[in-house]
């Protein structure tokens, strides 16, 4: 055992340092997967993804591999509770997600009850494949449909149809997969009755899990030069605020109730790996453009390790808690070298930890705890809130809670803006 | 080599401004003759290198006046000293053209060999005309594929009267034809002639201030000589002091020992309150000096006024300092506090024109870094009420009740409108519809007609240079005197946000046009404003009666519930974006207003 030290890779004191920290009580760290492939580009999208470039993909899943045994090799990774490989269509991988899945389940350490989630598009959700993805580990698969309507489907510029992504559907339930569906309401063009029969079909697929995202039309995407130039009409938000309520009612019907502001599951199959974003959970990012969250005080000794930033120390200010960084969204780049300082960073101090605490559980139906609010020193703001009718305060099992409001849901910037400005 | 310091023959001296319709390439033509005459080594060279403002150059304008000593070594063997005086080429400086134009012999006439004669090319040449200066045309930019040198030199006699057969082609931007025009300006700019023993006469023609030498005058001398220690009297402002320093601006300062007949050059006397030097006013001598100023002094009074009120009600203040500091080098503007319900306190201000209101908003955000908002611009409004009393109204917060109301008077303008034949009828149309009268009209050439208008002031601010542009596909240009007061039967048009007045956003307007005013900038407003957590009303009230309404109903949806990866930090920021949108927007009784709703007063006719 001595030697195992010994042989590993010249580490700096402080990444010791973390490694003797964490032997007692590892600390729980969700794992993010960025794939950044796809087959073609949607005309909303401005996540970070290519289309094409086959040659780069085994590339990818040898970097992505090697990031991460970098960090389990520091610790990192010693207890990991969930796991998400997105993207993109991580799919698009083919037998090279296989390779990533298992690599990550023999590099990592990943809870045995962990959710284990991987995400797919229809055009790439082949049962050999995915039959040999749950043989890896994998347990939950997040579908992206976004509509069983062909126009609605074209207008978004998918490059599946509606019968393709009925397909991909029955190939995950005849696996025995557990696996959500991602829906868009509000596209130009899109009726109501358009919008029921998706929902109804989204129930009758077998998704155990649903996610309803109101389209928002990014700037720089194809479809903002499309409304642009006029050549598609504005959206209209009074429409997707309709849709987002008949989505609630038929989804609550379903046996699927609303538990955050855009997901909907039947109970016990709520998606556990978005809610440690919302919670305030640690997870690490590995890819191009993935995002990180970790306590300030494991950034420090990691960066430390890295040769990464520090914040500037002129003791005037308060002690932080919480950092938050980014890598570069540049492929290339992260191919030849995957563990470059991150391009985006920020850190958080206590109280404005306590403010996006109580920001990002505002998004959950269970609320949060008046107790958090009273001490993040947002009573009075939620007070204001409240009188607008977008959270209300009220008391189950002697758990007093804030709790967003339909209302609020609909007008979720309104609730969380002020509560992360504090006023 | 001529010796700077000493003062220099008149015979050898040429004063000369080049006078331009904007975007003919006046400042690009000083360039060249900054660097023909080696005034400016190439390494230091520029662009537009007399316009130091960065609005200026940003904008190709001129706004403050500017003289540099050139010597040029002319084809006859001597060498002259030119004095180039640069000036600001809009409207709104009418004054200031003329008083640069009242220190010069002699004009260089550019005219864009594309563009032809404009509006104020006429303009400009009228005012040289007047001046009794020596007009050299000079036909610019013919490097220009759609250069047509000889319909413009037919459109200079036609339209101006001057004999162009002489007229010098140049490209300002190759240097074509740059030293001929200054050989022209050495043979035809007669020489200055003065009395160099009679007492001290200059003409002041700009000021600006320095924060260590206190106000910079530039100067003319006509008669007599000036020099440092001297003492001396501003006529107008009857203000003594000594001369610190005179010299010469190449374009730094250079000091001299004096100045003679002739000579044009800067003159600093230590004061610090710029409302002493005034533009156009005549320096003498303290003891024994002229009785008799030069002609042509004007107390320069602001056309056009608005309300600046800082977004930040806390940076009152700092924009108080901002707007003293800024007075220091444009003493045309003035200001009083004012205070409005819903905006709170700001200062009502006034300005020369709209493109003077326009930089001085600009220079005051950008050089003190303030948010401004500023509401619509208005005029001076001569409101007579029944008791007899008279009074001036700058903003339409002050205007009386109709019931004490005898009669209102507003300035009026001679209109110059220059366009091809083509838009005539999109012109009187558009004249039709601002309360304008026609008088007559002129075909200059087959390619220009020269229309005339008289028009109140107060419609010429809503917005009408850009709708004329826009019917005349760009190709109207646009000149204006001012010619007094008339009546006009005028009432106030108030607007209500939610039920509740909003004093910033009233406005005066003619009788027969409030109800077409009053529904049209509801439905504007209507636009501008964004949905908000309830349903606001929107209404156009004369004297407390609705003649307008218009409703924005309640926001439904707004939230980001993409989740990006767990990408927090953006989420957050999308979220800082928007509440930072707000924060530039002013909470009127709740309600939030965005600041061009301040603005769309100004385009209700679009």
């Amino acid at each position: 055992m001595a030697s195992e030290a010994a042989m590993r890779p010249a580490v700096s004191s402080g990444l010791a340092t973390l490694a003797a920290d964490t032997a007692a009580a590892a600390l729980p760290v969700s794992l993010y997967v960025h794939v950044p492939f796809c087959v073609s580009k949607c005309a909303y999208c401005d996540f970070h993804s290519v289309p094409g470039h086959e040659s780069w993909r085994q590339p990818f899943v040898d970097a992505a591999l090697f990031e991460v045994g970098h960090w389990s090799h520091h610790d990192l990774l010693d207890d990991v509770p969930t796991v998400y490989v997105g993207g993109g269509t991580p799919t698009l991988l083919g037998d090279g997600l296989v390779r990533l899945v298992r690599g990550l389940r023999e590099t990592a350490r990943i809870r045995p009850q962990a959710e284990f989630t991987v995400e797919t598009n229809p055009e790439t959700t082949d049962a050999i494949l995915v039959a040999a993805l749950i043989d890896g580990g994998v347990n939950r698969f997040s579908l992206g449909v976004q509509s069983f309507d062909d126009e609605i489907l074209r207008i978004l510029g998918r490059c599946h149809d509606a019968e393709a992504a009925s397909g991909a559907a029955r190939t995950l339930r005849d696996a025995g997969a557990a696996f959500s569906i991602d829906l868009i309401c509000g596209v130009p063009g899109q009726s109501f009755e358009s919008w029921d029969d998706t929902l109804e079909k989204a129930v009758a697929s077998g998704a155990r899990h649903v996610s309803v995202y109101p389209l928002t039309v990014e700037d720089g995407t194809p479809l903002a030069v499309a409304v642009e130039s006029g050549s598609m009409p504005a959206l209209d938000p009074d429409v997707a605020a309709d849709m987002m309520l008949a989505a609630d009612v038929a989804l609550a019907a379903a046996g699927m109730p609303r538990y955050e502001v855009a997901s909907y599951a039947q109970p016990g199959h709520e998606a556990r790996h978005n809610q440690v974003y919302w919670s305030g959970g640690a997870y690490l990012g590995i890819g191009p453009s993935a995002a990180s969250m970790l306590p300030h005080d494991t950034y420090v000794r990691l960066a430390d390790g890295e040769g990464w930033p520090l914040p500037e120390q002129d003791g005037g200010q308060p002690p932080l808690a919480r950092t938050r960084f980014s890598h570069s969204s540049d492929l290339p780049a992260y191919l030849r070298r995957p563990l470059t300082a991150p391009t985006e960073l920020e850190h958080l101090s206590e109280a404005e930890v306590k403010r996006e605490d109580v920001m990002l559980g505002l998004r959950l139906r269970r609320g949060v705890l008046a107790a958090s609010v009273e001490a993040a020193g947002l009573t009075a703001v939620l007070g204001g809130l409240a009188d607008k009718g977008l959270v209300s305060l009220s008391e189950r099992d002697g758990d007093a809670r804030w709790r967003t409001t339909e209302q609020g849901w609909l007008l979720g910037n309104e609730v969380f803006g002020s509560v992360w400005a504090g006023e | 080599m001529i010796d700077l310091r000493a003062m220099t023959d008149p015979t050898l001296i040429r004063n000369f401004s080049i006078i331009a319709h904007i975007d003919h390439g006046k400042s690009t033509l000083a360039d060249r003759v900054l660097e023909l005459t080696h005034t400016i080594e190439d390494r230091d060279m520029m662009e537009q290198v007399l316009d130091s403002m960065d609005i200026e150059r940003e904008r190709g304008i001129t706004i403050k006046a500017q003289a540099v000593r050139v010597l040029y070594e002319a084809d006859d063997g001597k060498t002259y000293t030119l004095n180039l005086i640069d000036t600001p080429g809009h409207v709104d400086f009418t004054y200031e053209v003329s008083r640069s134009l009242a220190a010069c012999e002699g004009v260089l006439l550019v005219v864009d060999a594309a563009q032809g004669v404009e509006a104020q090319t006429v303009a400009n040449a009228l005012m040289a005309m007047n001046a009794h200066l020596e007009i050299i045309p000079l036909i610019n930019k013919i490097d220009l594929p759609s250069a047509e040198p000889e319909r413009v030199r037919h459109e200079i006699e036609e339209a101006l009267q001057i004999p162009a057969d002489e007229a010098v082609l140049t490209s300002a931007k190759t240097g074509e034809g740059v030293r001929a025009a200054l050989e022209s300006v050495v043979r035809r700019v007669p020489a200055p002639v003065g009395d160099p023993a009679a007492p001290l006469k200059a003409l002041i023609f700009d000021s600006f201030f320095d924060a260590y030498r206190g106000v910079v005058a530039l100067i003319r001398v006509v008669d007599g000589h000036v020099a440092a220690g001297m003492k001396i009297r501003m006529m107008a402002t009857q203000t003594v002091t000594d001369v610190e320093e005179v010299g010469v601006r190449r374009p730094q300062q250079v000091p001299v020992s004096e100045l003679g007949v002739g000579e044009v050059g800067y003159l600093i006397t230590g004061l610090k309150d710029p409302s002493l030097v005034k533009v156009g006013d005549t320096v003498t001598a303290a003891k024994h000096g002229s009785l008799d100023p030069l002609p042509g002094y004007r107390d320069v009074k602001p056309m056009v006024y608005t309300g600046l009120f800082p977004i930040d009600g806390d940076q009152y203040p700092e924009l108080r300092d901002a707007l003293d500091k800024l007075r220091l080098n444009d003493p045309a503007i003035i200001y009083e506090p004012e205070s409005s319900h819903a905006l709170g306190f700001g200062f009502r201000c006034g300005f020369l024109g709209l493109l003077h209101m326009e930089i001085v908003k600009e220079r005051l955000e950008r050089e003190f870094d303030l948010d401004l908002l500023a509401t619509a611009p208005s005029v001076e409004f001569h409101v007579f009420k029944t008791n007899g009393e008279e009074i001036a109204i700058h903003s339409p917060q002050d205007m009386p009740d109709p019931g004490v109301l005898d009669r209102v008077e507003e300035p009026y303008l001679k209109v110059t409108v220059l366009v091809p034949p083509e838009y005539v009828g999109a012109v009187m149309e558009m004249n039709d519809n601002h309360r304008s009268t026609f008088v007559n009209m002129q075909y200059l050439s087959a390619t220009t007609v020269d229309m005339h208008y008289e028009m109140p002031l107060s419609e010429l601010i809503m917005d009408y240079f850009d709708q004329l542009k826009s019917r005349t596909k760009g190709y109207a240009s646009l000149d204006y005197e001012y010619i007094g007061y008339r009546e006009s039967d005028l009432v106030k048009l108030d607007v209500l946000l939610a039920g509740k007045p909003v004093d910033a956003l009233s406005f005066i307007v003619h009788k027969d046009k409030a109800y077409a005013r009053g529904k049209v900038l509801t439905e504007k407003l209507r636009k501008i404003i964004p949905r908000q957590m309830f349903e606001v009303a929107i209404q156009a009230a004369i004297g407390g009666r609705i003649i307008a309404r218009e409703t924005v109903s309640a926001k439904r949806k707004d939230v980001i519930a993409k989740c990006y990866g767990g990408d927090i930090s953006r989420k957050r920021k999308l979220l800082e974006k928007q509440k930072k949108g707000k924060k530039r927007m002013k909470n009127l009784g709740n309600v939030e207003v965005p600041q061009e709703a301040f603005m769309a007063i100004l385009k209700v006719d679009d």
